[in-house]
């Protein structure tokens, strides 16, 4: 076959894949609006919503780690961090009568230096001390879960100003609250950074190959801390978003996100090879993965059920994955 | 020759992986415009030097001499910068990249402007100028937009040289570059490395394919178990004692 004819192809599988990702979800809907009308409401858009931004900013972490050939699990207990921390300082800072714009200000740049500080770990224990990325991010989770046991002695931490549920509460155009926006936001220029930019080329190049990446004259290893880094920052972010939606902080939120944030980028087509995967799919992924998620409690199965639902999700992704690769490359 | 200026030069490298003793107080000079073969068994050590000489793996001991001056390589990119190309064994591609991205990797071409200021891409310029560039050196080229992945073992390997030939400006290190190729197309790797040496590159080119080497280097240098057994004009060997001196057999 000529070239073109197989470009051609290629392009239309890519294509494909997105589009039946898309047809899935759209099965899902319907079937679990059949099951419970309740599901086909504005009201419960925009509660998926909600509950989509935490997944896709850890998927969308997850993807650029995992595209370089790493996997962060401390994503989950990251969130948990930083939303324990913003709600700490936040209280704190409302009870000594400051601003509550202000306040929240302050606990947002606290959410996100948990972000960062996490990422930062992570990044230095697997590039200089060559850990394996599975060991070191399982080693922040365990860490910044502990953490947030410690800061908090168990318990959540409430005292927000109500500017906080209002800012996380809100909605525009009917299903939009602002921290959905900005998830829309900073999914779009995710997409544009892999796909389109030097800092998803070399994340590719690194996965695919990194002695070719270094040869090329890439410095994996500061590449590899700035992925870590953005995945810690997004995790922390999507943290400071529960945090605006409940008006509290939990230890335990965040429990098993990693699990939600890995279903969500193998369901959007990321080989956990690395060195592909493409944000669209991904995007939907999470939107699969959260409908399946408020779909069952929509239906009426037990929370306690989730897990194991996503991660029979995990585990069937990655089979039709491995059955394409043998058919393709 | 020997009037040349010496090019490219590396004086008592010494390396080990824990162990074994890959390198041992080795001496090597290039000059500009000279092809020098370097040689030895499977495991001698010539890979060893070639990561040394390129910048992937600083060496216990020794010294680096280009142009003359003292050079401390940190990373392959320090030796990229100051001119030193190298087409590594086995390792010089990304396959899940496309031939375009595979060129230009580490030297993407980005937009104009603001957005060129954040790193985005000029993909159509790079499948162009790929495309150029690749044929110019003579690389029979897969169109350069397809996956890596998706050519056969010699044409990847015609990427990797295309690659490290058309960055080069002084050095250009190909290490068993006719892997993996079929008789033509290794003809025609040694038709590009005889056209380097007229545009006064120095080139490195290592092979266990005996009479490809004496065919198209100006001097050998054999490596046996980390040492050099011999450095020579190509002229002085035959193909008799060049393998005797690569095996260490029939040697008194
Ligand atoms: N990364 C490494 N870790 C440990 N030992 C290594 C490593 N790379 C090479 N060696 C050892 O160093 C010695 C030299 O290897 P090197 O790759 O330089 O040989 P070579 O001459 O390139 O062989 P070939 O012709 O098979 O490519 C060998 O004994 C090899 O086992
Ligand atoms: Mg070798």
């Amino acid at each position: 076959m000529d070239m073109q004819g197989k470009l051609a192809r290629l392009k239309a599988t890519g294509l494909r894949q997105d589009v039946v990702l898309l047809l899935l979800f759209c099965v899902m809907v319907l079937a679990f609006s059949l099951a419970n009308p309740r599901f086909f409401s504005i009201r419960a858009m925009a509660n998926i919503l909600q509950d989509f931004s935490p997944v896709v900013l850890m998927a969308i972490g997850q993807t650029f780690v995992i595209a370089s050939r790493g996997i962060d699990l401390s994503v989950g207990s990251v969130l948990g961090l930083a939303g324990v921390s913003m709600a700490l300082v936040i209280r704190a800072a409302n009870e000594a009568g400051l601003d509550p714009w202000l306040a929240i200000s302050l606990g947002l740049a606290v959410a996100v230096g948990v972000g960062v500080v996490a990422g930062l770990i992570n990044g230095i224990l697997i590039t200089y001390c060559r850990l394996v990325p599975f060991v070191a991010t399982l080693a922040t989770m365990g860490a910044a879960a502990g953490m947030s046991l410690v800061l908090t002695g168990g318990t959540q931490i409430a005292g927000a100003p109500k500017e906080v549920i209002l800012l996380g509460n809100a909605t525009y155009l009917g299903a939009l609250t602002v921290p959905v926006i900005a998830v829309f936001v900073i999914i779009v220029v995710s997409w544009a950074f892999l796909s389109r930019a030097r800092f998803g080329r070399w994340t590719y190049a690194i996965g695919s190959n990194p002695f070719a990446a270094r040869g090329a004259g890439i410095d994996v290893e500061r590449h590899l801390i700035k992925l870590y880094l953005l995945s810690g920052v997004l995790a922390a972010l999507a943290g400071a978003f529960v945090y605006f939606r409940l008006g509290s902080g939990s230890p335990l939120s965040g429990r098993g996100g990693e699990l939600n944030a890995i279903a969500a980028t193998v369901i959007g087509g990321v080989s956990l090879l690395g060195g592909t995967g493409k944000l669209t799919g991904v995007v939907i992924g999470a939107l699969i993965t959260t409908a399946v998620l408020s779909g069952l409690i929509l239906i009426g199965v037990q929370p306690n059920w989730q897990q194991i639902v996503v991660a029979a999700l995990i585990a069937l992704a990655v089979g039709i994955q491995g059955l394409g690769a043998r058919g393709g490359r | 020759m020997e009037n040349a200026s010496v090019l490219y030069e590396v004086r008592g490298v010494g390396k080990r992986y824990g162990g074994v003793v890959a390198l041992d107080n080795v001496d090597f000079t290039l000059r500009a415009g000279e092809v020098v073969g370097l040689v030895g068994d499977n495991g001698a050590g010539k890979s060893t030097l070639v990561k040394v000489l390129s910048g992937a793996h600083e060496p216990d001991s020794g010294e680096i001499y280009l142009d003359g001056q003292r050079r401390v390589w940190k990373s392959p990119h320090d030796a990229l910068e100051a001119g030193v190309e190298t087409l590594y064994q086995d390792s010089g591609i990304a396959p899940d990249l496309t031939v375009a991205a595979n060129v230009f990797l580490g030297r993407e071409i980005v937009r104009k402007g603001f957005l060129g200021k954040l790193g985005f891409l000029d993909e159509k310029a790079m499948r162009r100028d790929a495309h150029a560039e690749l044929e110019r050196v003579g690389i029979a080229v897969p169109a350069s937009d397809r996956p890596v992945a998706r050519l056969s073992g010699g044409q990847r390997q015609a990427v990797a040289i295309g690659r490290a030939v058309a960055w080069a400006n002084k050095v250009i290190i190909l290490d068993e570059p006719t892997n993996h190729l079929g008789a033509r197309q290794a003809g025609e790797v040694l038709e590009i490395i005889r056209h380097a040496r007229t545009k006064g590159f120095g080139v490195i080119f290592i092979s266990h394919t005996l009479p490809h080497v004496l065919e198209v280097t100006d001097r050998i240098v054999v490596l046996r178990l980390g040492r050099v057994v011999a450095d020579a004009p190509s002229s002085s060997f035959t193909p008799d004692s060049l393998l005797k001196a690569i095996t260490g057999l029939g040697q008194s």
